[in-house]
């Protein structure tokens, strides 16, 4: 049997729910134990909709002693000081067991070129902390190639790529080998074997997008693919345990 | 619990009937697919223990009607009793008669209705009525592409025109026009809902069978847009009992097709 680490996941109350959704941390651990997810890296949804640094904080007030959540904080490049600079950032991540961040520059209102990203992109290369976000959040392919060929050393998880995105993404994934592909949402009919053969299985990471998106139908992808079981065990935790070992902060 | 051991052990869906109502194959215009002809998706279904689906053609849903269906009665005779059609008419040519399709046992089940890409025809244009004829006096299921509010509204006029014929609400049970769906099905019996959605979160099956009732959801993959695997998944980890999950798989569609 596979066990999988959720490479995405926000906990928080969230603006906009629906009846039947999963909506609070025990939903969302008991979806879970259903499908196997021993871990996952999560954001809180705070710090996406609302105050970044409000949200971060109440992450850490939710995670607290709590090992089934991997910390991760959202963030963005300073200006005029309205958010920490990136060495604080780097600094506080480090103190808070914080391993990871998560962009999103579309709904925060920021240009991911390099002549925005900048400083915060280098300090988050030196640190070799792994960079999360979604393909809608990056705006186009053109921004998403800009931040990915400007900053080779930092590995980029991309996910929710729509299947109608991939005339796209797949020469992104041929030109920028530190795109890593989320499979939460990459529904594609044999869409995991044909970037397994492609590209190779390190290059994807397993993750679900929950509470909004599906953990049953994401672990079924994998557990269903028509790849190797070394190739499953790599998407399914191998690749994020890897990356997640190599942070220096 | 047998489906979720199936999905924890990674084996196949052997020993329940599985029928996905809502299939593709082809090219599509818009965006790279994964494997989509008819060899393809039956090694899928023989890896995932799918026993039936039925299909449409989608390059001859926006362009070459005649050539689509053709395609599509190729692919059902190929693999007959495995790949189910579903003729596709198109509004704009007069001479568009999907009847010879069904004149004889060519493999197709049904009609596909995907007015959207068909210059934003409304589903229950009179141009498609010949099909809704047909249908009707067949009693066979038309599968709508619903998913926003006046698409399924649309697709609901025909199935209180057309009372004999059986509409399925493609992918509308699961989207942001859920509850749009499930008044339509309680108002008018002969309307059913798919799950052919990605998009959908976690609890949306369980949510849609609380409101509709067992007996009107259907499995549907959208395949080869979405692999079959997506939406099993969904059914099997479900919140739901075996034999619940059996109906939506296949019996309740086995049913509706007369199968």
């Amino acid at each position: 049997m596979l066990n999988f680490i959720d490479a995405r996941c926000q906990l928080g109350r969230r603006g906009i729910v629906r009846e039947g959704e999963p909506v609070t941390k025990s939903d969302i651990l008991e979806l879970m134990d259903r499908c196997s997810i021993e871990k996952a890296i999560a954001y809180h949804a705070m710090a996406k909709e609302g105050d970044m640094k409000a949200g971060n904080d109440l992450l850490l007030q939710e995670t607290e002693g709590d090992e089934r959540f991997i910390r991760q904080w959202c963030a963005m490049p300073s200006t005029f000081g309205e958010f920490m600079g990136a060495e604080e950032l780097a600094e506080q991540m480090k103190k808070h067991h914080v391993s990871s961040i998560r962009l999103f520059p579309k709904t925060h209102g920021y240009s991911v070129k390099p002549y925005a990203m900048g400083k915060f992109m280098d300090v988050m290369a030196q640190c070799h902390v792994p960079v999360f976000l979604t393909y809608a959040e990056c705006g186009s392919e053109d921004n998403l190639y800009s931040l990915l060929s400007s900053y080779p050393e930092v590995n980029f998880i991309i996910s929710d790529a729509s299947y109608r995105e991939n005339r796209k993404l797949f020469p992104l994934m041929e030109q920028c080998k530190n795109l890593l592909l989320g499979t939460g949402n990459f529904v594609v009919h044999g869409g995991v074997k044909l970037i397994c053969d492609y590209f190779g299985a390190e290059r994807m990471i397993f993750d679900t997008g929950l509470p909004m998106g599906s953990a049953t139908a994401a672990v079924a992808l994998i557990c269903y693919a028509e790849i190797s079981e070394e190739e499953k065990q790599l998407i399914a935790h191998g690749n994020i345990e890897r990356l997640l070992a190599d942070v220096k902060l | 619990m047998r489906y979720e051991n199936l999905v924890y052990e990674q084996k196949p869906f052997d020993g329940v009937y599985v029928l996905d109502v809502h299939g593709h194959i082809g090219f599509e215009q818009g965006s790279q697919l994964g494997p989509h002809d008819g060899k393809s998706i039956v090694h899928t279904m023989d890896r995932m223990g799918v026993d039936a689906v039925c299909v449409s053609y989608s390059p001859g849903l926006r362009g070459d009607w005649k050539r689509g269906n053709d395609i599509t009665a190729q692919v059902c005779g190929a693999y007959r009793g495995r790949v189910l059609g579903y003729a596709a008419p198109n509004p704009f040519h007069k001479d568009c008669d999907v009847s010879e399709y069904f004149a004889e046992d060519r493999g197709f089940v049904g009609i596909k209705i995907h007015g959207n890409i068909q210059g934003e025809t409304p589903e229950n244009d009179p141009r498609y009525a010949h099909a809704f004829e047909l249908a009707n006096k067949r009693k066979l299921p038309v599968l709508f592409h619903a998913w926003m509010p006046y698409e399924i509204d649309r697709a609901a006029d025909v199935a209180r025109q057309y009372p004999d014929l059986k509409v399925i609400i493609g992918h509308g049970g699961l989207t942001f026009a859920r509850e749009h769906a499930v008044a339509v099905c309680k108002k008018y019996d002969n309307v059913y809902c798919d799950t052919a959605i990605s998009s959908a979160p976690d609890g949306s099956i369980e949510w849609l069978v609380d409101k509709i009732g067992i007996d009107r959801v259907l499995y549907g993959s959208d395949m080869t847009f979405f692999d079959c695997i997506h939406t099993m998944g969904k059914i099997a980890l479900a919140k739901l009992t075996d034999e619940e999950k059996e109906k939506i798989f296949g019996l309740n569609a086995k049913s509706l097709f007369g199968l």
